[in-house]
């Protein structure tokens, strides 16, 4: 099949590639449009008629279609993966600067394989011992959670929180009622998190409680913080949100419309 | 190694390597390309495990060769059409190649075909329900100014529309619609009322900013508080000093 | 070239501190649960033992300050309600490990508390990890049957069986089988449940993080959800309302955890270890945001004043 697309001549390539494209995208979407089976035969389990055949047909397509995304996908998690390996195994065959972080990259990434692999293949062969549970692991499996649990889920965590002193220092110095924009955004930010401060909401709902009496009691008691917090969001920041989600709904419509007919430009 | 050992171990590392990684606040350092490499060198092979054991497995092979049980007993047939997506999907290898690099399309086309069709299939039922939800009442159906918190039947209260909740509606509607006009006239408008429009769009936009950046923060900090807990509750405390 | 004010590291110091030292205290916070909590509790508590749940887990260790400590008070939840549970993820290759290990986590936890520790095969399958989280979405909601179909798990004899002969999966046999959809994530996969399966007959619930919570709003505003544990806060809720129930009023009469959109009273599981990371973060959060809004009070105060000398000069 390779062998025959690369002789394939230049201008018979983008047609390739839009016809796939095409097929592909049209099975959901036809799916979505055919009417779909509804008087299936009960004794045989088959549709009825044509009309339900084709139904049942796109419905199987689509599984079908499905596995065949998930595979795809797979194997361009493993072109990532080719990608770190031929830029670092480049920079420590030529010696380039910090090629040693290269070598630390490819020894951890393959002895995560080599303890991965071997893991998988322990538990697989052994399908009567109970590997959730600790006290059965022998040095394969530690070393696998040691790898895992011990350093890539502790680094992960600890790569992702390394954001919050940035934000911190930099809502210090750049977060600030500068114009109208940037002191709305700042307002509703702080009432948010102050909403988020269940002591704090709660002692200000309190000393509404407390002055909220007689007749002035259904009107007052609207001045709690998780009343006002409560009000922002579904009046305010929802249809806000809404309307962003709108926009990219619209954009990305758009996108898959231009996609899937193969108006997008580019590609020889 | 015992199980208690280890954990001492395990926690132990994993304190050093956060701690490693912490060390970019001060600035760019050796510790910290050293942790930073691992870190990656770790979820790039894990990613090649999990590839081959949670999906190409099960998804890919076995559809392809069958199944048998146990007893050699065939639970699923072999499907060998599978095979075809063998060297569809090394065609994307072929990116680095620079005669046959558009055959990396091909897969790549299959799957952004996919995702299309998708986003076709499901338009409507995704913004359906909300743009229903965004259809409130805004004329009152009460004289009433607010929702009376004791004293009428809940029914009542549920079946009319009082003054304050046909405002509350009305800013719904209206701040929905404002922010919607600044997204779809972005481009250059004569019109004075859409500009005015475009206008309180921003504005309001800046409203669900603000409630984006709160609850960020609030992540944010969690994730700080979770290293901390780590590094002082389960190493130092219960794991070091037992307590 | 220097900056005036604070410097940074001073500020790094002062997180560091701030988000430290209340760790080692047992303060107890006051807090009305979020609509969006009280009625995922509701949905939670509403479940029967021997009902299947279809679990989806995608998040990973970036996010465990918020994502685990939800999946662990959901878990706790499910296994002491005795309701069945098909764990399944998409997105990232690290989720499917991260939810295993939880789940091992809360069986201990469950054991230690005299409850019978979850069998895996007998009440839950592990139906697999699939990259393109659209597409195995769109499976799922579309034919479920035929979404795990190639998927087997290990029963309790050691045999590799398809998923669909377990005591869990059996029944099903579309989505609308299940009593419940869950997605516990940090990532896009909330929209893709949403796009697929929100238009389905069965109950969709959220467990997202802080980031997440104002769009996911969205689709609890249009009812595309029945409910979500938004980041830390969700996660308190929810370990208060299994500690004190929900308008439950305690042995003098005062309602703990109350709440006025969700009116029904709902025992919770008093004299059970219901305390988490919820609890535990939730006072050094106070503690860490009363920093933010100082340091930014601080800013704002500094720029005023650099505003008025300038004027004045």
């Amino acid at each position: 099949m390779v062998f025959l697309l690369s002789k394939a001549p230049t201008q018979a390539r983008k047609p390739i590639v839009w016809i796939l494209t095409f097929v592909s995208g049209g099975v959901f979407v036809l799916f979505k449009y055919w009417p779909q089976p509804i008087n299936f035969d009960k004794a045989k389990n088959l549709p009825n008629g044509p009309i339900e055949s084709v139904g049942s047909l796109l419905n199987d397509l689509t599984s079908v279609f499905g596995t065949i995304s998930q595979v795809l996908t797979a194997f361009m998690l493993g072109l990532g993966i080719f990608s770190i390996l031929r830029i670092h195994g480049t920079r420590i065959a030529k010696q380039q600067k910090d090629w040693f972080f290269s070598v630390v990259l490819l020894v951890t990434m393959f002895s995560m394989v080599v303890f991965g692999y071997w893991d998988f293949h322990i538990r697989a062969a052994n399908r009567t011992i109970d590997y959730d549970n600790a006290a059965n692991w022998g040095f394969v499996n530690m070393g696998r959670d040691f790898l895992f649990e011990g350093l890539l889920q502790q680094m992960d965590a600890a790569m992702f929180s390394i954001i919050a002193f940035f934000i911190l220092s930099a809502a210090y110095r750049a977060f600030r009622a500068r114009s109208v924009e940037a002191t709305i955004m700042l307002g509703t930010a702080l009432l948010v998190i102050i909403s988020l401060m269940g002591a704090v909401a709660s002692g200000w709902d309190s000393a509404v409680d407390r002055i909220a009496t007689g007749s002035n009691h259904d009107l007052l008691v609207n001045l709690k913080i998780s009343e006002i917090a409560n009000w922002i969001t579904k009046t305010l920041q929802t249809p806000a949100i809404t309307g962003i989600k709108f926009g990219i709904g619209l954009g990305t419509l758009s996108m898959a419309l231009r996609i899937w007919l193969g108006l997008e430009r580019g590609g020889k | 190694m015992n199980h208690e050992a280890y954990e001492t171990f395990s926690k132990a590392a994993g304190v050093f390597v956060t701690v490693g990684l912490f060390s970019v606040l001060y600035k760019e350092n050796k510790f910290y390309r050293f942790c930073e490499h691992l870190f990656l060198g770790l979820a790039a092979g894990w990613a090649l495990v999990a590839i081959w054991t949670e999906t190409l497995a099960s998804t890919w092979y076995d559809k392809m060769m069958g199944t048998v049980d146990e007893a050699g007993k065939g639970t699923s047939p072999a499907m060998w059409l599978y095979a075809i997506l063998l060297p569809v999907g090394f065609m994307s290898y072929m990116v680095f190649n620079k005669k046959h690099n558009w055959m990396s399309r091909i897969p790549l086309g299959i799957i952004l075909g996919i995702w299309s069709g998708q986003q076709i299939q499901s338009y409507f039922d995704t913004y359906g329900p909300q743009v229903r939800a965004g259809m409130k009442p805004i004329f009152p159906s009460t004289g009433q100014l607010i929702v009376p918190t004791s004293g009428m039947d809940p029914a009542v209260i549920g079946g009319n529309v009082f003054i304050s909740q046909a405002i509350s509606n009305f800013l719904f509607m209206f701040t929905l619609v404002s922010v919607l006009s600044y997204f779809l006239f972005s481009f250059d408008v004569k019109s004075k009322a859409i500009l005015k429009m475009n206008t309180i769009g921003r504005y309001l936009l800046m409203i669900g900013f603000g409630a984006i950046f709160g609850t960020t923060v609030m992540m944010r900090f969690t994730l700080v508080i979770d290293r901390m807990y780590f590094i002082w509750i389960e190493f130092f405390q219960h794991t070091l000093l037992r307590r | 070239m220097k900056t005036k004010g604070i410097p940074k590291y001073i500020v790094y110091l002062l997180l560091v501190i701030c988000a430290s030292i209340p760790l080692f205290f047992t303060i107890p916070v006051p807090g009305k649960p979020f609509d969006s909590s009280a009625d995922t509790f509701k949905t939670l508590m509403a479940l029967q033992p021997g009902d299947t749940v279809l679990l989806a887990s995608d998040w990973t260790g970036s996010t465990r300050g918020e994502s685990k400590a939800q999946m662990i008070s959901v878990m706790r939840l499910l296994m002491r309600k005795q309701v069945k549970f098909a764990l399944w993820s998409t997105a990232d290759p690290q989720s499917p490990r991260c939810a295993q290990d939880t789940i091992s986590e809360v069986n201990e936890m469950i054991k230690k508390e005299g409850g019978k520790p979850y069998v895996r095969w007998d009440d839950w399958v592990q139906c697999g990890f699939y990259p393109s989280s659209d597409v195995a979405i769109n499976n799922v909601a579309t034919d479920v049957r035929k979404a795990f179909g190639g998927k087997r798990d290990t029963d309790t004899a050691g045999k590799l069986r398809p998923v669909f002969e377990s005591p869990v999966l059996e029944k099903i046999q579309k989505i609308e089988d299940f009593k419940l959809v869950i997605d516990m994530t940090a990532s896009k996969t909330s929209d893709y449940h949403v796009q697929f399966i929100s238009g389905k007959k069965v109950p969709l619930l959220f467990s997202v993080t802080g980031v997440m919570v104002p769009e996911t709003n969205v689709y609890y505003n249009s009812g595309q959800i029945v409910g979500y544990l938004g980041g830390l806060k969700g996660v308190f809720d929810m370990e208060k309302m299994m500690e004190y129930g929900l308008n439950v009023p305690d042995k003098d009469g005062k309602i703990q955890v109350a709440s006025e959109k969700v009116p029904d009273k709902i025992e919770g599981f008093p004299g059970k270890d219901n305390i988490g990371n919820g609890t535990k973060y939730y006072p050094t959060l106070h503690s860490a945001l009363l920093l933010m809004i100082v340091l930014v009070v601080i800013g704002n105060v500094e720029m005023f004043k650099a505003n008025k000398a300038a004027k004045k000069s």
